[in-house]
């Protein structure tokens, strides 16, 4: 099955735009200002985001503690001892207005490694698999077809420490979330709900249905640093691994 | 070599390290942590502060780690000599078997016992030292701070939980200091119990944009409740009930079907924010939220307010009132500048 490529979905772009004031800034904290785009999960909108995200973080930085993206939205926390809530919104309108998006941002995200991730989709441990299978009404091959056959945009990171969430989701595998969720998830499990999958990092509680598991560490920590595996703005596809696979890759990288 | 440290020699509450938290590694999933009440945190180390001054009139602190104990039920003894400082409820500390007072500087000597017991009002109280504390020895701080979350703490960040037998470790200045500087006599300070609410306490709120799109008569609803505090609350959030009665005279839910539909995608959250999840009981997120939510948010609540929520128990009541975000971002900044961190 041919992969769907990212540009049906972006569409190309002439030239360099100008960012559009097409969010809208709220001040939701005495720190921390909120941009608001529109409520959709759109790749466009999000590279706009991001793009903007790196501006601000480059040209406010004096200013600028955090910035976190999301699907639709930019979370923005100043140094609220040394400049105000209005006077940062309007440098934050002033600099969307008067900078051109980057280019590598605007061409498309295809010149980004894609990362891979291996899945062992399981149905022996009785996780979800059959369940999503049975409630989208196609085999549990079929899931794991449409699952691995679709490159992933990471649109956000949180709930915990290296979790990112990833879609879209084929229309077919959409589910709503558990109505009751696990109390455990395992290290690695990837999961989907909604438009959305994810890797879990670690072992959580958690209300997405799980389909398989990844032997692939979701972070490393190097001198004090935290090096997520999937960052925001990435690409990420899965494929299916067997079981002795999955077991040989996690000795391997336990050893 | 022998360190410098308190141990804990029983422990029935909680306690955790804390300072202002880990700000920026939210953007990694990182709760940001930190103190619940900073008045009583920032009181603590302005107390050491104050106290270094008499020797060093330069040196400063503000933010060094603290620790941050949870409904009392704690002692430790010393095994090195320092001097401390006791802010937050009041657990009628002794020192072996004297009564201190809450709000003051002591100093320890070895062998010495200071035990909490469980405060009558509030929830938390901080015990700081010059320097600061932590749970290893030379410990760095992680992604910028030392402040300790649970979930963290799980995948092996922020350090290991306080135990029975956990130390806690103070540099060679604190003791320095103690053996140069002891404290002989405690200033008279006025107990600062009026920066605190008595039983109930009005949250001021910026309102949110999806606030102000709802009728009038849904913000006059959400205005008028008063709300329990349940028992479910934590460092996370603070969940509360309404009274089904008091929603009796009002016909319509607060958050319109409409109103929520709109409000799917996760996004990220701040502290203070109120959530409002389908079953119309706010839950207002604290220090150790995660990062991004769901769940439809009325506004948030200006954060000194919250330092004076963290010490309120389950079954306290609160409700809400309407505040902009210029008076919100002033009473900060004031509170900031009282203790010079500006």
């Amino acid at each position: 099955m041919q992969k769907k490529s990212l540009n049906t979905v972006i569409g190309k772009r002439a030239s360099n735009p100008r960012f559009q004031i097409n969010f809208s800034l709220d001040i939701v904290a005495e720190n921390a200002l909120q941009l608001s785009w529109k409520s959709e999960i759109l790749i466009a909108q999000h590279n706009e985001i991001i793009a903007l995200q790196s501006l601000i973080k480059h040209q406010l930085d004096a200013y600028v503690i955090e910035t976190i993206a999301s699907y639709h939205c930019l979370m923005i926390y100043f140094r609220h001892q040394m400049i105000t809530s209005t006077e940062i919104t309007e440098q934050i309108k002033h600099l969307a207005k008067h900078h051109q998006q980057p280019t590598q941002l605007t061409d498309n995200s295809l010149s980004v490694d894609c990362i891979k991730i291996p899945v062992y989709y399981d149905i022996e441990q009785q996780w979800d698999l059959a369940e999503v299978a049975t409630r989208c009404n196609i085999t549990s091959n079929e899931v794991i077809e449409q699952h691995s056959s679709t490159i992933y945009r990471g649109f956000a990171l949180g709930f915990t420490p290296g979790f990112c969430y990833l879609a879209s989701l084929p229309d077919t595998l959409h589910l709503p979330r558990k109505s009751s969720p696990r109390t455990q998830v395992p290290k690695g499990a990837v999961a989907i709900a909604e438009q959305q999958t994810a890797v879990y990092p670690n072992q959580s509680p958690g209300g997405w249905h799980i389909i398989g598991q990844t032997p692939l560490p979701m972070y490393n920590t190097c001198n004090g640093q935290f090096n997520a595996t999937i960052n925001v703005g990435q690409n990420v596809e899965f494929y299916a691994i067997s079981k002795v696979e999955f077991i040989a890759m996690q000795q391997g990288l336990s050893a | 070599m022998s360190q410098h440290c308190l141990e804990i020699i029983n422990i029935n509450g909680q306690a955790s390290i804390q300072d202002l938290g880990r700000l920026n590694a939210q953007h990694l999933g990182f709760s940001a942590g930190g103190a619940a009440d900073e008045f009583a945190f920032l009181t603590a180390n302005q107390l050491i502060s104050d106290h270094c001054s008499m020797t060093e009139p330069n040196k400063h602190q503000s933010n060094c780690p603290a620790i941050e104990i949870t409904l009392g039920q704690v002692s430790f003894r010393a095994n090195t000599e320092c001097v401390i400082a006791i802010t937050g409820a009041n657990c009628k500390a002794k020192i072996n078997d004297t009564v201190i007072k809450n709000w003051q500087c002591y100093q320890l000597k070895p062998h010495d016992m200071i035990t909490f017991a469980m405060p009558e009002h509030g929830l938390h109280s901080y015990l700081a030292v010059a320097g600061g504390f932590t749970c290893q020895v030379g410990q760095k701080p992680w992604l910028g701070s030392f402040a300790q979350t649970q979930n963290e703490m799980a995948l092996g960040f922020t350090g290991k939980p306080l135990i029975t037998g956990s130390k806690l470790y103070c540099s060679a200045d604190a003791n320095d200091l103690a053996r140069h500087m002891p404290v002989n006599a405690n200033k008279p300070i006025s107990s600062p119990t009026q920066f605190y609410a008595q039983h109930s306490l009005t949250l001021r709120v910026m309102p949110s944009t999806l606030f102000l799109k709802m009728s009038h008569e849904q913000q006059q609803h959400f205005l008028a409740n008063e709300y329990t505090i349940s028992a479910q609350s934590n460092r996370m959030g603070y969940r509360l009930q309404s009274k089904p009665e008091q929603s009796g005279s009002f016909e319509q839910k607060i958050l319109a079907e409409s109103l929520r539909e709109r409000c799917l995608l996760s996004s990220p959250v701040t502290y203070g924010m109120i959530q409002l999840p389908a079953n119309e009981q706010p839950i207002i997120l604290m220090k150790e939220r995660q990062t991004m939510g769901g769940y439809p948010v009325l506004g948030s609540v200006m954060q000194t307010d919250l330092f004076r929520l963290s010490q309120m128990r389950p079954g306290e009541k609160v409700n809400f009132t309407l505040i902009n975000h210029q008076q919100a971002q002033q009473q900060l900044r004031a509170f900031y500048r009282k203790f010079s961190l500006l």
